[in-house]
Formats: C-alpha cells, sequence, structure tokens
C-alpha cells in the first residue's frame, strides 16, 4: 500500500499570493493513497524540510510530492532531504506550482487554484509509479581544457596550474594576451595594460602544470563530466618554437608586406614575424597565405631561413593533432568589437579618420604604430579636436540591444589620454546618451574626466560628413542646453561596442552550449549559477558569457577556476541515474536510436543465438545524459528513460483530464 | 494629481495619446531614450518649433492636445532619415503622420501647399509639376530632348482609388 505525503509551498508570498494554497493542500487530502497533506511557508527552508523528514520517518511514507517552484531551483535540495530521512531521493515529485501557475497567471486567481490542483493531481498519480534508483558513479580526469589565451584565460589556467591540476591552454592566435595585450591602459586606475598583463602572460608559458598552445583550436570534444576527450589541432607556424630566440632578423629580410592584425590592420608587418612586440611565446609565424614560399613551393625566396642563424624556420612542418583527457573545460574565448562599418551613417571604413575605440587603444600604445603618440590616420598629424560618439552598436535595435558595459569607461579612459598625451592642445568632445559609471572608483574617474576640460554633449549626432579640407564635421542636438550644435572635429572616435566572437557559432555546436539571445554564451542561471553552462563539467570565464570589463572578467576567471576546482578536486563524481535503458527482448536492431544520439552513448552489438545473427542496442551508461530522444525515436518501444518512462507520463496525463480520481467522485 | 504643466497648465491627454498610439501600432515609441539623433539629423529642423524627439517626449507623456491642431506636424518633409537611424526603432516620423491624420479627422485646418498637393496629385498624378532642367553648359533641356516618353494624365479609376485610399487612411 502505498503512502504520499503531499507538501504545498506558499514561497513566501510567490505562490501563496495567487494560489490558494489551503485548498490544493485540502484538496490533496481527498486523493487516494495520499496519507498527509500540509502547507507550509517556506518548503526548503530547514523547518520544512525537517517537517517532510519527520513525516517520512512517523508516518512511513514512501512516496513524497513537494508542489513548490520549479525542480530547477530546488529538486536537488528536497532530494537530499528525503535521502537523509531513509527514503531513496528518486521517490520524491516535485509540482511546480511557481513558474508554470502562480507567475504564470498572476490575475486570474481562481483559475490559477484549479490549475495547480490539476499538477497536484498529476504529480500524486506519477508519483505511484517512481521507482527507486542509485547513482551512478564515475572517476574524475584531475586536468581541465581551457578555450582562449586571454585574460580570462590566463587567470583560470594560473589558478588552477597554482592548485596543482594540469592545464591545457588553447589560444586560436599566435601569442597569449588576448583583447588586453591590445590596450594602452586601463581603467580607472589608469595602470599601462601591458605592464600588469605581461609577466602573467610569461607565467603561463613558465607554468610547469599549464602546456600553452598556441595558434592551435579545439576541433572536437567528446565524452561527459569528467572524462573529456579533447582534440586540439596545432596550425603550423612554420617556425620551430623551441629553436626560436625571438631575434626577429627574419622580418627584417622578408621581402612581403601584410596587413598588421594586432595594430588592427592600421599598419603593415612581414609575412614572416613576432604577433607583437610582447608575444609570448616570443616566437616568430609565418603567413601562409602571403609566404612566396609556401605559395610557390621550394626554390622560391625562403630568405628568412637563410638569414635564421638558430635555423628555426621549418618550410615543412605540418599540422599536428593533439589528443587529451580532460576532467571539465573552461571557456573563455572572449568576445570581438563591433564593426562600425555596418552603420553606414557615421562613416567608417570610407572617412579615414573615423576610427574605433580599439584603434585608438593601438595609436595610443606606445609599441603601436605611432609609438604612442595620437596622429591622425589619414595625414599623421597631431589632431586639433577630437570628437568621441557613443554606443556605436550598442543600444540599437538594428544591431545589438544591449549595453556593451565598457564603451563609457574607454571613452573616458581614451580623452584623458588624449588630454595628458596632447596638453591643451586638443579640444575634446564626448557625445553620450548617459554615462554609465558604475564600477568601483568609475564615477570618481567620471569626475576626473570632467575636470580636464572635456566637454559632455548629451546628444548623438546623426550622421558624420567629410568636408573638402578632409575635416570632418557633424550636427548634434543637446539635450543639456536644448541647441542643435555643430562640431567639426579632426579626429572621431566611436566608441564601439562588444560584440559576441564568432567562434562561437562552432564552440556552442562543438560542446551543446546554448546562447542567450544576445549571442553570447548562456550560463545555467543568471543570478545563482553564473560561471556554469547548463552542460555539466563546463564552465564560463570573460567576455564569451557577456560583455565585461577587465575587473569583471578576472573576477570571473577566478571563480570559473573556483567551480573547476570544486569538480578535479573529487576522485569521482555522482551521475544523476536518469539514464536510458533498452529492453532487450523488444530491440529489432534496427539503430534509429544510435542515430539521433547526440552524446555518442548507443553502441550497436551483435551476437549470434541459435546460428542467427541479432544485432541489439545497448547504452553506455556514462555518455547518456538521459535527454530522452532515443526513447521518443523508438519504434518498438524498447527504450526507456529511467523515471521519465511512458507510463509513468501517460498516468499523469491521464490524470490531468480525470476528476474521477478524486474518492468518492463521479 | 498627476502631472501638469506649469507653464500652460496643461494636463495629460491619455486617451488621445492612446489613440495616437493605436494608429502607429506596436510599443516601440515608449523605448525613446532621447538621444537626440532623430533631432540631430532632421532635415526640417530649422522650420520646426518644437523638436522631434520632444514630439515623442510630448505623446509619451500624453501632452497631445495642442499637437494635432499646431503647425509644426507639417513641416516634416518625411525623409525618413530618423527611421533609418533611429537606435530605439522609436522614430517621430510614424508620430507626425498619426497626428497628421488625427488632424484632418478633426478638421483642423490643413496647409494650403498640403491641400495643393492633393489636388495636384489628383490632377496630374504628380506630387509636383515637371519642370525643365539646365545643365552646366547652361542650356535647357525637357523631357523631349532628352526623348523621355510624355507624360499622360491619371486615369479616372485612379482618381478613384486614391480618394478612396485616402478615405481610409484617416478614419
Amino acid at each position: 500500500m502505498t503512502k504520499i505525503g503531499v507538501y504545498v509551498c506558499h514561497c513566501g508570498i510567490n505562490i501563496a499570493g495567487v494560489v490558494d494554497v489551503q485548498k490544493v493542500a485540502e484538496y490533496a487530502k481527498t486523493l487516494p493513497d495520499v496519507v498527509v497533506s500540509k502547507h507550509y511557508m517556506y518548503m526548503c527552508s530547514e523547518p520544512g524540510q525537517r517537517m517532510i523528514q519527520e513525516d517520512i520517518r512517523n508516518k512511513e511514507l514512501d512516496r513524497v510530492v513537494i508542489a513548490t517552484c520549479s525542480p530547477r531551483m530546488h529538486e536537488e535540495t528536497f532530494r537530499r532531504a528525503v535521502a537523509e530521512a531513509g527514503l531513496n531521493p528518486y521517490l520524491t515529485e516535485i509540482v511546480n506550482l511557481r513558474e508554470q501557475v502562480s507567475w504564470a497567471h498572476t490575475h486570474e486567481p481562481e483559475k490559477a487554484t484549479e490549475k495547480a490542483k490539476a499538477l497536484v493531481r498529476m504529480g500524486i498519480a506519477r508519483s505511484r509509479l517512481l521507482e527507486p534508483l542509485e547513482k551512478h558513479r564515475v572517476s574524475v580526469e584531475k586536468s581541465i581544457l581551457v578555450v582562449g589565451g586571454g585574460i580570462a584565460g590566463i587567470q583560470t589556467s594560473l589558478d588552477l596550474a597554482n592548485a596543482g591540476f594540469p592545464v591545457y591552454l588553447v589560444e586560436k592566435t599566435p601569442s597569449i594576451g588576448g583583447r588586453m595585450a591590445q590596450l594602452d591602459k586601463t581603467f580607472p586606475t589608469l595602470d599601462c595594460s601591458a605592464c600588469i598583463l605581461t609577466p602573467k602572460m610569461v607565467d603561463v608559458v613558465k607554468h610547469p602544470n599549464i602546456t600553452t598552445l598556441t595558434n592551435a583550436e579545439v576541433t572536437d570534444v567528446k565524452g561527459f563530466v569528467g572524462n573529456y576527450e579533447v582534440t586540439i589541432l596545432k596550425k603550423p607556424r612554420y617556425v620551430d618554437e623551441k629553436k626560436c630566440v625571438g631575434c626577429g632578423i627574419c622580418a627584417q629580410v622578408c621581402p612581403v608586406k601584410v596587413p598588421d592584425e594586432f595594430n588592427e590592420n592600421l599598419t603593415q608587418k612581414r609575412a614572416i614575424s613576432i604577433y607583437s612586440t610582447h608575444a609570448v611565446p616570443n616566437v616568430a609565424i609565418i603567413n601562409s597565405n602571403y609566404c612566396l614560399r609556401l605559395k610557390h613551393g621550394k626554390g622560391v625566396c625562403g630568405k628568412c631561413q637563410e638569414a635564421c642563424e638558430a635555423k628555426a624556420v621549418e618550410f615543412e612542418e605540418r599540422p599536428e593533432t593533439i589528443h587529451a583527457k580532460v576532467g571539465g573545460i573552461v571557456l573563455a574565448v572572449g568576445s570581438e568589437v563591433f564593426n562600425a562599418s555596418q552603420m553606414g551613417e557615421l562613416g567608417y571604413g570610407r572617412f579615414k579618420n573615423v576610427i574605433s575605440n580599439i584603434e585608438f587603444e593601438r595609436i595610443s600604445d606606445a609599441s603601436g604604430p605611432t609609438g604612442g603618440k595620437i596622429l591622425s590616420p589619414k595625414n599623421g598629424e597631431t589632431p586639433k579636436t577630437i570628437a568621441f560618439i557613443q554606443c556605436v552598436g550598442s543600444r540599437d535595435k538594428r544591431f545589438h540591444e544591449y549595453c556593451c558595459r565598457v564603451g563609457c569607461m574607454v571613452t573616458l579612459k581614451q580623452a584623458i589620454l588624449a588630454r595628458e598625451k596632447i596638453r591643451e592642445n586638443v579640444k575634446i568632445y564626448i557625445c553620450y546618451i548617459d554615462m554609465r559609471a558604475f564600477g568601483k572608483g568609475y564615477d570618481e574617474f567620471y569626475t576626473r574626466a570632467r575636470d580636464m576640460d572635456i566637454d559632455f554633449v548629451a546628444g548623438l549626432p546623426s550622421e558624420i560628413h567629410e568636408s573638402s579640407d578632409g575635416s570632418l564635421y557633424f550636427d548634434v542636438y543637446d539635450k543639456g542646453t536644448n541647441k542643435l550644435l555643430q562640431i567639426r572635429a579632426d579626429l572621431v572616435v566611436l566608441g564601439t561596442g562588444l560584440v559576441p566572437n564568432k567562434d562561437l557559432a562552432d564552440i556552442s555546436a562543438l560542446i551543446h552550449a546554448s546562447r542567450s539571445a544576445d549571442g553570447f554564451l548562456l550560463e545555467a542561471h543568471p543570478k545563482l549559477r553564473p560561471l556554469e553552462t547548463a552542460a555539466a563539467g563546463i564552465f564560463l570565464a570573460g567576455a564569451c558569457q557577456g560583455p565585461k570589463d577587465i575587473p569583471d572578467t578576472v573576477a570571473q576567471a577566478s571563480g570559473a577556476a573556483a567551480k573547476a576546482l570544486d569538480l578535479l578536486s573529487r576522485g569521482e563524481i555522482e551521475l544523476e541515474p536518469l539514464k536510458a535503458t533498452v529492453e532487450e527482448d523488444l530491440c529489432s536492431g534496427c539503430k534509429i536510436c544510435a542515430s539521433i544520439c547526440p552524446f555518442l552513448a548507443i553502441e550497436m552489438t551483435t551476437d549470434v543465438i541459435d546460428g542467427k545473427e541479432r544485432t541489439k542496442a545497448g547504452v553506455i551508461e556514462a555518455m547518456c545524459q538521459g535527454c530522452g530522444l532515443c526513447g521518443s525515436a523508438c519504434p518498438t518501444g524498447a527504450i526507456k528513460i529511467q523515471q521519465y518512462t511512458s507510463t509513468q507520463v501517460i498516468t499523469q496525463v491521464d490524470a490531468a483530464f480525470a476528476e474521477r480520481c478524486v474518492k468518492g467522485g463521479k | 494629481m498627476g502631472l501638469c504643466d506649469l507653464m500652460s497648465m496643461a494636463k495629460p491627454n491619455i486617451e488621445v495619446r492612446d489613440k495616437i498610439l493605436a494608429r502607429i501600432g506596436g510599443k516601440e515609441l515608449a523605448n525613446c531614450f532621447q538621444c537626440g539623433k532623430c533631432t540631430s539629423g532632421c532635415t526640417a529642423l530649422k522650420l520646426l518649433e518644437l523638436k522631434p524627439h520632444e514630439i515623442i517626449k510630448l505623446v509619451n507623456l500624453g501632452f497631445v492636445d495642442e499637437l494635432p491642431s499646431s503647425d509644426i506636424i507639417w513641416t516634416c518633409v518625411t525623409c525618413l532619415k530618423c527611421v533609418q537611424r533611429c537606435p530605439q526603432k522609436a522614430s517621430p516620423y510614424h508620430v507626425i503622420i498619426a497626428l497628421r491624420n488625427l488632424a484632418v479627422e478633426r478638421e483642423a485646418k490643413v496647409p494650403e501647399s498640403y491641400m495643393k498637393a492633393v489636388s495636384q496629385i489628383l490632377e496630374t498624378g504628380q506630387i509636383d509639376t515637371y519642370q525643365k532642367i539646365v545643365t552646366r553648359n547652361m542650356e535647357t533641356v525637357d523631357r523631349e530632348r532628352l526623348k523621355l516618353p510624355k507624360i499622360c494624365q491619371p486615369k479616372e479609376s485612379f482618381q478613384i482609388v486614391f480618394m478612396k485610399t485616402m478615405e481610409e487612411k484617416t478614419v
């Protein structure tokens, strides 16, 4: 005889404000097998949990139905409580009265209460058919993969390596350092970006626990939490990393000029060159799209090979595939800067002196194309007037609806840098919508900028024009003075925002990671699990999760490292037993399940029975995530998903439409 | 209680505002964050007593009683720059057109030039009379010299359809 306990939670007023919880609890009492039905203010609280546990012990309950918030919120909490009281935790059924009832039907309390009753009735019907399950234990590989070598990847790698775990750090470009390496100074302290970053970059490559793989990409990810098998493609540099001393003589003899990506294509470098002045590893690389030798074969050019004293140039180098087993993966692939040429009215791409803020960083940086002097790209002269225009590509429904979270502070910093470098010989204007200076020390930084004779115009220009003398001008309406102003400037800097990395499409396909509406990677919970993805063992760090400044990125990177440590420091982890199982007698060996399983968890085996071959499907338990695709596709009904069997679900559906299970009902 | 314009003692007229909002469909107007981009680029700005972003703000707050009878709604040259560039898809153009329709509905005074334009369209099928062009060499060129086809008068069916559409749009 089943003994069911029903517990209805008020969730403060979240549920009780709409649903008549007392009525729901009383209704549950009238249903068969229900021996106790209670309602309480906060079921998830300690006294709430104790109430359930005491009932399990005293009333010998063998099923527990809890009508509360979403199972994503507290299913784990209640299962633990139930297990502590000696009942198998999988005999708990959660009924969602908050997200699916009270929050969805705020204005219809009576109907909401009826729906709550129906859901409870369904939950009770299903709970009778629940079966006790045991958790599955798997070992954890004690190493980790970090994808992306920007400041987020660097911080995560160092934290994990210092804790004693082997780290594979994979970076797509020839040097680690990422966006931060391109910046001149950092707000709000005006620390030199390279000065605080390069020591960390060197720490990474020197760390005995970190394997740094630059010019490399992750091409395949298989497996599951604790046991990921990753494939990394290391593209050829055509220079031996161990032999090259980074002297740069090769670049002096190379005859081919190529655009310099690190300098945002403002200058050119040679087809063989070192990625940047503070590249780590400080090793040359050949751009195979431009190199004469690599394009035309033996006998052509080869000057770098002749000039290299260390004999490091190797035209025969081939791509290398590296396989690694890791326990978890940290994604730190960062973001990109909005390409303002999409916004035709501002003339970016048409007018040479309209530049993006990342180009300004390179111009202002001592290692950049102008040696740190702020000069106009068009004529190489010091600008007399600089205008900054905010929210380019951000807060704009035509492009990206979100706030880029860094643009205001970047512009304030760049305006201050321009004032410090060109002194009183430059007029500076900032056209903005509102100035968002929200971080620690940020508003003080804003005040500092206002004290530096920088003019703030509260309004955005509609379009930028170039006059015949090459200067730029635009009309802008200023909300503060209620006047239409015209600004004429030598240099216009666009406050371009951060946008999702275009590699995210490949990455999210590789690891089944979801993306939010803004295109960035989606965290498991926006408040309570911001560092994890929905896939167990895959963590997020930095701007791939959403636009971030350096302090936030570093904080999140250390947080992701801590989350990864929580996983790596265990020898074993418990996996949910919600897996698919195959009833062999029913299996016809059609292989449909194997063809659709996204986790490659179905294995087909062929046995010879009585001289006849028989092919059957089997589930690799550790790989199965319990998604249920195979179960719904199986034509013979041979595949069952534990905890979600067809009988359980159909019984639940029957209960939805049946008042007849009410005691004494018609 | 509520909002009041201290200069004119005007109060918001939510009913009329909602009427205007219903005409333009969607709720985008509320998204306007007063960046001023529409005003910065307005072709007709020098003629306007009220700036485009101010019109949006007035409508959003409900100060709409004066707007349909005001001359300013007729100054917009419908160049659609604001529609193209508004970062919040809340451009004043649609509001101005809605206000014009409201004005016609209320039988408010429509500027003479507009009525002229309407009769011009009815008679010739064009918004303006066609003109001769003077080239750089000070030669006067007309359609005939450019071997362009002659412009014919619109058919009667056009006039019927035009009048019908006008009526539908203003109701």
